[in-house]
């Protein structure tokens, strides 16, 4: 099985890193910049739990090169989904199956129009990390992926062969049968933190020291899971206590990667994460006041970035 | 008619200058750095209105000096305490006690500490800083102060003396007919334009830009808007339009300081501008869902600059 991953961030070129160390003949897809940099240095991995590494992956700069592949996984930010979908289209051939790993769910209209329902895989990463300053993937915990069949059906052959990769690698997770599930279930997550440390401008620790931090925090994941629920796919008590639990510890130093974004002045996925949670709710008369500040707090810093006008 | 000042600063070194300037018999009390380079250097003034340096007269202690027939003090809301106790001593039986600071927290505490008949309601309205130098820049166009009794009875003689001496600085305003609610107008524009500049980190013309911007501003200014009519200081409908053009004018600039203050990691007035008009809304049963968010993430800020050392 040939993989192609578009792009080689902390989730993508990590998630690669460890099936190009397992065997799986993985290719990655990168704009010039990043594909010199990883060609000179190779994919470099560092880990404190599963261990650094510093590997020679195969690397393209365009779709058309190095295929056709079975798999493609889509490793890249909400805002960038139109180039990328550019950039992969000629890789795509007629059995070729997209995997997205992108938070929330507007990318699926747009993937499907473009490459058939049919093609599309859904998916997602629960792997934490960044980039240091030499473009080295530092992994902070999190290593686990999921993916599976959106209508719910037997996993295609590629999904079962991309499932057997992921075990070698020892990559937790893997395929799912309910994988629109456990995309609300990471959904009403991210939108719950991502909206509080964005707007709130510090961790989960930092909020709850906050008088009314985990009061505001544990109603804007209410306003979340209300709307997933209103989609069909009200998460569990205990997805929703676990969740609930982890974003109101005290001291927690749990923190959404947008206010990295903000801090460093760069790009959000305002729209993608809280943005249409929130067109969501509002279409399933939901009430959700929280996630409208956090929205209303992100357009604005979107705004200022837009004018040059931060520091 | 002698007038101490508290603090050389921004506010207190330009309304005292100008004071000092047009013959009013002033002194300010200050700390030793400050009573340094007001020696060495004078206070210097660099504005819209007039550059000027000039000697002054300064004090180290409240104790000296004295006795005074009034007190002007504008210290931010957070070091109200060490003010109070730094002009404790310059108080004598017929001193008169101006604060100029915005808010209405601080009234209580110096009631309670020299007794409601010293102290009268004031108010700064003067768009100006202090350079590390030590300079005081004056650079917008407005440079007013308002002050009067607080029960609207006609003004003790202190006060009609300082009108005059105001009038004669060439600062605007002066006596005040109804500052309470004076204050309460400012507080509500003020309160409303940090608390939202502030949760959405931008200027008043960044947040507009927001789907919902508009909306969350003007909702925060009702909520400020019925905690004052709930005290009696409904600014009316005049007064409330004014409020809420100024702060949605379609690509200003203009921001809270309090904003200024957030970005470069400062102390902010939190409690005495956002949380005590929440306190206050509280108490009225008013209900206060944009306030609340703002105040979270000043407090947030707060816990995080703590966290920082």
């Amino acid at each position: 099985m040939k993989i192609l991953i578009l792009g080689a961030g902390a989730v993508g070129g990590y998630w690669g890193a460890r099936l190009h160390q397992a065997g799986v003949d993985v290719t990655f897809l990168l704009r010039e910049k990043r594909a010199e940099t990883v060609r000179k240095n190779g994919l470099v991995v560092k880990s404190p739990k599963t261990g650094d590494a510093a590997l020679p992956v195969k690397v393209v700069t365009r779709g058309s090169e190095g295929g056709p592949y079975d798999v493609i996984i889509l490793a890249c930010k909400g805002y960038d989904l139109a180039s990328a979908m550019d950039a992969v289209a000629p890789a795509v051939g007629a059995n070729t199956t997209i995997v997205p790993i992108l938070n929330g769910h507007m990318h699926f209209a747009a993937l499907d129009a473009r490459f058939g329902k049919d093609k599309v895989a859904g998916g997602l990463a629960r792997i934490s990390g960044m980039l240091g300053p030499s473009g080295e993937i530092l992994n902070s915990g999190g290593t686990g992926v999921s993916f599976g069949e959106r209508d719910g059906k037997a996993a295609r052959p590629a999904l079962v062969e991309l499932d057997a990769a992921c075990r070698k690698a020892g990559i937790a997770g893997g395929l799912h049968a309910n994988i629109n599930q456990d995309l609300w279930d990471k959904w009403i997550m991210l939108g719950a933190i991502a909206s509080m440390c964005g707007a709130m401008r510090g961790t989960v620790g930092d909020i709850m020291e906050s008088d009314e931090g985990a009061a505001i925090m544990a109603e804007i994941l209410e306003e979340c899971r209300q709307v997933a629920a209103a989609e069909g796919y009200p998460p569990s008590g205990e997805v929703v206590g676990a969740i609930r639990t982890s974003l109101t510890q005290k001291g927690g130093k749990s923190v959404a990667s947008i206010l990295g974004d903000i801090e460093k002045g760069g790009a959000i996925e305002a729209k993608s994460i809280v943005g249409d949670m929130l067109a969501r709710a509002r279409k399933f008369g939901v009430a959700a006041p929280n996630l409208r500040f956090a929205y209303a707090h992100l357009q604005t810093y979107e705004a200022r970035r837009a004018r040059g006008g931060l520091k | 008619m002698k007038i101490l000042i508290l603090g050389a600063g921004a506010i207190g070194g330009y309304v005292g200058g100008r004071l000092h300037q047009s013959g009013a018999d002033v002194t300010f009390l200050v700390r030793p750095a400050r009573q340094q380079v007001l020696q060495r250097d004078g206070l210097v003034i660099k504005s819209t209105k007039g550059d000027i340096t000039q000697k002054v007269k300064t004090v180290l202690k409240g104790s000296e000096g004295g006795p005074y027939d009034l007190v002007l003090l504008t210290p931010k809301a957070y070091d109200l305490d060490s003010a109070i106790e730094a002009i404790a001593p310059a108080v004598g039986s017929n001193t008169t006690v101006v604060p100029l600071l915005n808010g209405m927290r601080h009234l209580d505490v110096l009631d309670a500490r020299f007794g409601k008949g010293k102290v009268v309601g004031g108010l700064a309205r003067v768009g100006v800083a202090m350079s590390t130098e030590g300079t005081i820049l004056h650079t917008s166009p407005f440079a007013a102060v308002s002050f009067g009794e607080r029960d609207g009875k006609p003004p003790r003689q202190a006060l009609a003396e300082l009108d005059a001496a105001i009038k004669k600085s060439g600062i605007d305003g002066g006596l005040h007919g109804n500052i309470v609610q004076d204050l309460w107008d400012k507080w509500i524009m003020l309160c409303s334009l940090a608390a939202t500049n502030c949760l959405m980190r931008g200027s008043s013309g960044d947040i507009l830009e927001a789907d919902e911007g508009r909306a969350i501003v003007m909702e925060t200014v009702d909520e400020c808007h019925k905690t004052a009519a709930a005290a009696g200081c409904d600014p009316g409908e005049a007064g409330m339009q004014t409020i809420r053009s100024f702060l949605t004018v379609k690509g200003s600039r203009f921001t809270a300081s309090m904003l200024h203050d957030l970005e470069k990691g400062a102390m902010v007035e939190a409690d005495h501008i956002v949380g005590d008009m929440i306190a206050r809304a509280k108490k009225a049963g008013i209900s206060t869902p944009n306030l609340r968010m703002a105040y979270a993430h000043l407090q947030v800020y707060l816990a995080r600059r703590a966290r920082a050392g």
